[in-house]
């Protein structure tokens, strides 16, 4: 137990959980996005899959940026295919999501041994690049506090701190500017913005290749700097998780950090943990990220039901 | 009954040719992909198309899968039909698939009840694991979607270190148990194929969730809930308690479908990710189906030939069989949504014929 501890108040620990938050983090604004826009959106373990095979197989012809960029790309493109459907086509949104994970699922696997020559498994035979980490030593001269501050804050993935400021720039434009309050209210009462004049479905439709685009860099940190290189079904669930870190996160870029944090944390700790505590299956630590998430997102659903009983019975 | 049957057949022609017709524009994509892929796109193709028929033995594997696709379906269907997104039917798979290997390898699974009490074991255990999130909703408002496929991963990872750490042979590695007995595998109906009691049991869930949507109080609620739960909750159907049984009982669905894959003929034994994936094929063939139950086996047999064709391909030629999830993709997404051929006002005007607008196949959903 004390070396748990041990482990968990570690600078290496604090660098990992920021390492497993990242795509999480960076799921989790995308699925807000288009939350709060009125579609929940399930494809995000696809769209974060499918951007991370793109970045990668992008990574082994061009530098990281490009790599990255064009995992965003795919992102967003899928989705653009879920506006379209179920915008234009009016198909439910949670059916073209799913649609969207079953894509991804095999067609990940395909495109894989197409560009590897046959392995369905990994991209180990293909060079691909990383993301590079933002080396902070210059904190070192700071005094006191210097080598301590490096250790928290150095070598994270240049995509970590981006998501930082993702946190704020979503907040600054949902609660900043006229097209989050657009956003908001086309996700709260829709035919408020269609009488204000506002296009209800131009929204919508962005929102959702915002969400993709925001999914997709996720998926590019995954393979590009948590793990370099592809391997099937690699998001394993992390989209699923966003979307509960979505509606944990009590549907605010803040709250949605905090959320991703914590499962980010979880994620951590089945890291470190089969080092720790060898008796315990490594089957068993595998499922803490999911049962964490099944827990908090009862709690909270009760929490708010709670909350949402007294404000009613405050009104009468 | 009688005097809307006219309709009725109008409806299943329309969405017979809507789905006939999502399948033809999905077949020409793959084609598109092969041709882009393949050294030998021909044979690929045709492989593709024929090889399910090619011999009794991949007839009787594609007869397996159409068993096992019914019984997924029919668990997706029920949960829709009620609007509610519970994913969970792939954990119910390997609950259900659990326990009834524990029967079978327990004193019982050398007697002549080992099929019918494995088969109930599984049904049981599916149904809870199916309550679970269907009680997280009713009762605290939690995203089933969310719960439902969170406990997806749980099961699979309790099934595959109970496989690897207790239930397979020690010291051998493998990541798979015993054959089961004889007496807890289901009996083969022809002899030499996987034709197997699976066939029987998924048609006769179809007629039980035909029966249970159709002809019952609760069905009717069921229905009405789907259709429009504040209606429903106003004449006084308690919406909650109606969603959490039809998660149930779609769970015990799902738990049957575990028997039938760890007791067919198929394995014979649980193994590791036993289901590759195909209790999540159920969507598909429950979108196609319209989440009518008596539709199900039907698409169950087409979709299946398709399946067992790709997975023909995979092993006969070079395009790898993960290729037909772009043609599963594409059929859920045309299929869900209301498509029309764009060319179709052009020909009528064409031919001189007024066009008239395509009633909406929304009435079905």
């Amino acid at each position: 137990m004390i070396e748990l501890l041990m482990t968990v108040f570690s600078a290496t620990f604090f660098v990992t959980v920021i390492r497993t938050t990242t795509p999480l983090l960076f799921a989790t604004l995308g699925g807000l996005i288009s939350d709060l826009s009125g579609a929940l959106n399930v494809a995000l373990e696809g769209m974060m899959l499918i951007s991370a095979l793109t970045a990668v197989i992008i990574s082994v012809y061009a530098p990281w940026y490009v790599a990255v960029l064009s995992g965003i790309c795919a992102g967003a493109m899928l989705g653009a295919l879920m506006a379209f459907f179920h915008l234009r086509l009016k198909a439910d949104i949670i059916l073209v999501g799913f649609a969207v994970n079953i894509l991804a699922t095999g067609g990940t696997v395909f495109a894989l041994s197409q560009a590897t020559g046959g392995d369905k498994g990994t991209s180990i035979n293909l060079q691909s690049k990383a993301v590079p980490a933002v080396n902070l030593s210059f904190l070192d001269a700071i005094p006191v506090v210097g080598p301590t501050l490096r250790s928290l804050l150095s070598d994270h993935s240049i995509l970590s701190w981006l998501a930082l400021f993702m946190v704020f720039a979503v907040w600054y434009f949902l609660y900043r500017t006229p097209y989050g309050l657009w956003l908001r209210g086309v996700g709260e009462y829709p035919a408020a913005p269609e009488a204000a004049g506002i296009n209800v479905t131009k929204v919508r439709a962005w929102s959702l290749v915002a969400s993709g685009a925001l999914a997709g860099i996720g998926g590019a940190q995954l393979a590009m700097f948590n793990y370099i290189g592809f391997t099937r079904d690699m998001t394993a669930g992390r989209g699923f998780i966003a979307l509960g870190a979505v509606l944990l996160g009590a549907r605010h870029p803040v709250g949605a950090m905090l959320a991703a944090l914590l499962f980010g944390i979880f994620e951590a700790l089945a890291v470190v943990m089969p080092n720790l505590f060898n008796w315990i299956p490594g089957e068993m630590i595998q499922t803490i990220p999911f049962v964490v998430t099944v827990l908090a997102l009862i709690l909270f659903s009760y929490r708010a039901q709670r909350a949402r009983q007294m404000r009613t019975l405050t009104k009468i | 009954m009688s005097q809307n049957s006219p309709s009725r057949w109008a409806m299943i022609g329309r969405e017979t040719g809507r789905a006939v017709t999502a399948v033809v524009i999905a077949l020409l994509v793959a084609l598109v992909v092969i041709l882009l892929t393949s050294a030998d796109p021909g044979a690929a193709f045709q492989t593709l198309l024929t090889a399910p028929l090619s011999s009794n033995r991949t007839m009787g594997l594609w007869i397996d899968d159409v068993a096992k696709l019914t019984l997924t379906g029919l668990a997706f269907s029920l949960v829709f039909q009620a609007r509610q997104f519970s994913m969970g039917v792939q954990g119910q798979v390997y609950m259900g698939g659990l326990f009834a290997a524990l029967i079978a390898m327990s004193p019982i699974g050398a007697t002549p009840l080992a099929i019918p009490v494995a088969m109930v074991a599984a049904m049981l255990a599916g149904a809870v694991y199916g309550f679970i999130p269907g009680y997280a909703k009713a009762r605290f408002g939690a995203s089933e979607i969310v719960s439902s496929l969170m406990l997806n991963y749980i099961a699979i990872l309790i099934v595959n270190y109970l496989i690897r750490a207790h239930l397979a042979p020690q010291g051998t590695g493998q990541l798979a148990t015993a054959k089961f007995p004889d007496t807890a595998i289901y009996p083969a109906i022809l002899p030499g194929t996987r034709f197997d009691l699976g066939i029987l049991v998924a048609l006769v869930a179809t007629f039980v969730v035909w029966f249970l949507l159709y002809r019952t109080n609760w069905g009717l609620k069921l229905r009405l809930v789907g259709h429009n739960p504040k209606f429903a909750e106003y004449s006084g159907i308690r919406s909650s308690f109606i969603m959490v049984s039809a998660m149930t009982v779609a769970g015990a669905f799902g738990g049957l479908l575990g028997s039938v894959f760890v007791q067919g003929r198929a394995f014979g034994n649980l193994a590791q990710n036993f289901d590759g994936n195909l209790a999540f094929e159920g969507i598909l063939i429950a979108i196609v189906a319209r989440s009518r139950p008596l539709a199900v086996p039907f698409v169950a047999l087409a979709y299946g030939y398709l399946r067992q064709g790709a997975q023909l391909m995979g092993i006969r030629t070079d395009v790898p069989t993960e290729m037909i999830s772009v043609v599963q993709a594409i059929i859920i997404l045309l299929v869900a949504s209301s498509f029309s051929l764009p060319g179709k006002k052009f020909f009528a005007n064409l031919l001189g014929r007024k066009t008239t607008p395509a009633a909406t196949p929304e009435a079905a959903k």
